[in-house]
């Protein structure tokens, strides 16, 4: 069973393609600009690689945020689209999730910075979050002893996490803003 | 000859819509889902927002189109998008929608500039006459543009400074009216009489437009009767405002069908929508004895049925856009030309 990871939060963008539990092929690009130009072609190449058509994918992971506004949104808006059309679950994992679970910790809080500022997370060992996310500016950033930051992605331990999570309706599918933007505050 | 099916896309502001238009022509299935009531609260579109409700309804508006309709997406031949000019990040969820759909069902994709779009809206259910002269009236356009044929677009004269629309937003702002303003002042000059004295726009004997002096001179006697305690007669400034703004728009187009041999003439863009700039502009069709072609309202304002009508010419040329399409914020219609 093919499953397809997809993460456009930050300025690069990150495939993989799943074989099961295994994962199969991993595709980092790094964007100038937004991802726009090159999400899709470089799904394209991950499929051609494996040389598998799109609807052989039986599954989609998609990173729907905190982080870059317009990143999670065209990741969001190909994945809910590629499981609605294909008909097949589609599940979603924060940016901080992943950092946390491809990590063995105690209690941790995740750091996830982006342009102005920082998102944060605090998880405990078995990967529960605790409390909300939240958002800070730099200049109120304090860090602290539990806080990990420059984490490695483990995609296998990311997968084997995912396989706990309910599938969602796609429709329901939405990205995770975290920080308000200025009319709403 | 087999018929063509197009599915559009449309995500350039506040309006998600989607369309299944044949042969360019006839609608057969139509969406529009619109976030107006939701800017309103703000006093005018936020991009942020707009580019959030459409993530979050792209996929429903897609279900409810292909619902309403029999055809299915193995009967579509190709995919249309509006890539530009608008919001970008509201463009974008358009145009990654719309790759990921050509993607699954293998069609080709097809991108289509929003001010053609707006022109195209005059091809549903009508075959356009050329040569034409088109009036494009938005709130980010005010255009002259005559075409010998499709896709062939000479811009005779452009706004110097505000589009039509936005200068219609701002009186509208200053009169209090909510968003969207456009409407809400046509609304108000119904019951209004022309008897504010406004100073006329570039009065001049070129095609070009320029609304900003207007709505300054609007915003200061608004401003210096407020002062003064004296009361705005909100009708009547809105009427005169508007017969101000339409005389002059009349004025031009009046100018180019002197200078130019045309068969029709057509009104594009939300402000086409106008009643008095309807019933003038028919005025002035028939004196020049050419055929006039306004747009259903429904596709005046932003649609995807017009996008599908605007695709077909470049679906027939075989013109097709690939996975690597960006959206852009801006883009005119006439480098688009010679793509």
């Amino acid at each position: 069973m093919y499953t397809l990871y997809l993460d456009t939060h930050s300025n690069a963008i990150n495939i993989v393609l799943y074989q099961d539990d295994t994962l199969l092929i991993k595709k980092e690009i790094v964007t100038e600009q937004n991802q726009s130009t090159t999400t899709i072609p470089v799904l394209i190449e991950v499929l051609e690689t494996a040389k598998i058509d799109i609807t052989r994918l039986k599954e989609i992971i998609v990173v729907n945020g905190p982080g870059s506004f317009t990143g999670i949104r065209i990741g969001v808006t190909i994945a809910k689209t590629l499981a609605y059309t294909l008909n097949i679950p589609i599940k979603t994992l924060t940016s901080l999730e992943i950092k946390a679970v491809s990590i063995d910790h105690d209690i941790v809080r995740i750091i996830e910075r982006e342009k102005n500022g920082v998102f944060l997370g605090t998880f405990d060992a078995q990967n529960q979050r605790i409390g909300d996310y939240t958002y800070l500016k730099t200049s109120e950033y304090q860090k602290e002893d539990m806080d990990k930051e420059d984490i490695q992605m483990d995609y296998e331990k990311i997968k084997k996490y995912t396989n706990s999570l309910k599938p969602l309706n796609p429709h329901q599918v939405n990205p995770l803003y975290v920080k308000k933007i200025e009319v709403q505050k | 000859m087999k018929d063509v099916y197009l599915l559009a896309i449309e995500s350039s502001c506040d309006e998600t819509s989607m369309a299944i238009v044949k042969n360019g022509r006839t609608i057969e299935s139509f969406t529009v889902l619109t976030q107006m009531d939701t800017h309103a609260n703000f006093g005018g579109v936020v991009p942020e927002i707009a580019s959030r409700m459409h993530t979050e309804n792209i996929t429903m508006v897609f279900e409810e189109t292909l619902k309403k309709s029999n055809i299915k997406m193995e009967d579509v031949d190709a995919i249309a998008v509006t890539y530009a000019p608008g919001l970008l990040g509201s463009l974008l969820v358009g145009v990654e929608f719309a790759k990921t759909l050509c993607l699954v069902y293998k069609k080709p994709l097809i991108a289509v500039n929003h001010t053609i779009g707006h022109i195209y809206a005059n091809a549903i259910e009508h075959t356009l006459e050329f040569p034409l002269l088109a009036l494009v009236v938005s709130g980010g356009h005010t255009d002259l543009i005559l075409m010998k044929k499709d896709y062939d677009f000479e811009i005779l004269g452009s706004t110097l400074d505000d589009a039509v629309g936005e200068c219609y937003d701002k009186v509208a702002r200053v009169l209090g009216l909510k968003y969207p303003g456009g409407p809400n002042v046509d609304k108000l000059a119904m019951d209004g009489n022309d008897t504010y004295p406004l100073p006329k726009p570039v009065n001049d004997q070129s095609y070009n437009f320029s609304f900003s002096g207007l709505k300054s001179y609007i915003i200061n006697l608004v401003h210096n009767e407020t002062q003064r305690g004296n009361e705005i007669r909100k009708n009547d400034l809105a009427k005169s405002f508007q017969v101000t703004v339409v005389d002059e728009l009349i004025r031009k187009v009046e100018l180019a069908l002197q200078h130019n041999d045309v068969k029709e003439l057509i009104i594009a863009g939300g402000v086409s929508a106008n009643r008095h700039l309807r019933e003038e502009i028919k005025k002035v069709a028939d004196k020049y004895q050419v055929h006039l072609s306004i747009p259903k309202i429904e596709y005046c304002t932003d649609n995807a049925a017009m996008i599908g009508a605007a695709a077909y010419p470049l679906y027939k040329q075989k013109k097709f856009a690939d996975f690597t399409l960006n959206a852009s914020s801006s883009g005119s219609i006439v480098q688009k030309k010679d793509n």
